[in-house]
């Protein structure tokens, strides 16, 4: 029979861990030299990515980049992407990364189609009163701006959004009861509305 | 056998008070843990105007509702009553699968069910509600004053401290839908006395005393 080898007790290690979340290292790298050698490839080193399946995190709320940062280095979220680079970057560059990409200028999105559009303004106003879906405005803002609760969506890629948007539907995102619970009550089309609208915001 | 005999009166009586205790007319609004430290918070009107955010896609900035009843006005509600009506829905007491994933725990903590609670409470009623036909308001009033005034109030400002909601000021499909409800015994977590005094009604007789309400003054003389 196989004994456990005895290690620090989790108790132990929370605080140190705790500490190293909060407190900037002084061994901490310059975030924009981060950006440009580990982020730059998907995300752009301004944090305006030009491939749509990346999200541009320009001019997003430090805070929420701080969250979702965490959130992927615990996997609490995961992406097959993101899951193996953010092991590659030190916790204690975390909160710098995130006010780094937080103070860029976001660049706006293309709508492509403006009926379409339109059709996404109206739910994302005033929801869909049949099905269950709020008003996307009541928490990420009239203007699609965010703040540290709630993500700035205006001029994300509409690629970028539907693939969220499948993954708190299939599950695969679960960080989110009510966004999983919105994605299942959109149609399809209403999705692509929606996307579209944001793009434009 | 003296033994069983124990056990079996034991079981008896444990199923004698389960029994009396569903039956029982408090057990619409018995104590339950979360409700209970969600009462006796301290709430935050500033933290709960920026939680209700999570609340505002549906039920309306300035929490109005809508007029097609689909979200009843919260504004002006006492807290009291706020916090029964949201624990008892994310707890099950209260079956509303369109409200429950915004009520979970993962997305609103006791602390801002207290906090959004209170800056509901002082929130202004605007006497913009959706009204009924105004075709029978007369029978109405009568029934208002006869069957719901004792608990709702003669002018429909409910009472905090027992937990009857303030009626004035609600949109007249979202009264009607929410009293067919009761009636048909689809809201679980609704006083039995709510029950009885609507009963006997018919479909006009609630939407006569629906629309009544609807027009009650909203503001305070």
């Amino acid at each position: 029979m196989m004994m456990k080898p005895p290690g620090p007790k989790p108790a132990l290690l929370l605080p140190l861990l705790l500490v190293l979340l909060h407190s900037p290292s002084i061994l901490a790298k310059d975030p924009a030299q981060t950006a440009a050698t580990v982020c730059a490839a998907c995300h752009g080193v301004d944090g305006n990515s030009t491939d749509p399946a990346y999200p541009k995190l320009a001019g997003m709320n430090q805070e929420y980049l701080l969250r979702q940062l965490r959130a992927f280095a615990s996997g609490k979220r995961r992406d097959e992407a993101m899951t193996g680079i953010i092991a590659g970057i030190d916790v204690a560059d975390f909160p710098a990364l995130a006010a780094y990409y937080g103070k860029q200028k976001r660049k706006p999105g293309v709508v492509r189609d403006a009926g379409l559009a339109a059709q996404g303004k109206r739910l994302y106003e005033d929801g869909n009163t049949e099905s269950g879906v709020p008003a996307c405005a009541g928490c990420h803002q009239p203007d699609g701006e965010g703040n540290a609760r709630f993500p700035l969506l205006a001029g994300q890629h509409q690629a970028y959004i539907l693939k969220q948007m499948a993954d708190y539907r299939s599950g695969r995102r679960a960080t989110d009861p009510l966004m999983t619970a919105v994605s299942k009550r959109l149609t399809t089309e209403e999705t692509k509305a929606l996307a579209e609208y944001i793009a434009g915001l | 056998m003296n033994m069983h005999l124990r056990t079996l009166g034991t079981l008896l009586a444990g199923l004698g008070s389960a029994l009396a205790l569903a039956a029982s007319p408090g057990d619409w609004n018995a104590p339950y843990p979360e409700k209970t430290e969600a009462l006796s918070l301290r709430g935050d009107a500033a933290r709960g105007e920026a939680a209700f955010a999570i609340c505002q896609g549906c039920h309306r900035v300035g929490a109005t509702g809508r007029a097609d009843g689909s979200y009843p006005r919260l504004a002006g509600q006492h807290a009291t009553v706020l916090i029964k009506q949201l624990t008892d829905v994310r707890s099950g007491r209260r079956g509303n699968p369109k409200m429950l994933p915004f009520a979970d725990h993962q997305v609103l903590s006791t602390q801002e069910i207290a906090d959004i609670a209170l800056y509901l409470q002082a929130l202004p009623v605007t006497p913009d509600q959706g009204r009924g036909s105004g075709a029978d308001v007369e029978r109405g009033a009568r029934l208002y004053a006869a069957d719901c005034a004792s608990c709702h109030g003669a002018r429909g400002e409910g009472d905090a401290a027992k937990f009857y909601p303030r009626v004035a000021g609600q949109h007249y499909r979202y009264l009607l839908r929410e009293s067919l409800l009761i009636r048909a015994g689809g809201r679980r977590n609704a006083n039995p006395e709510m029950l009885r005094a609507i009963g006997g009604y018919g479909d006009e007789d609630i939407a006569a005393v629906s629309d009544y309400i609807s027009r009650l003054p909203v503001a305070p003389p």
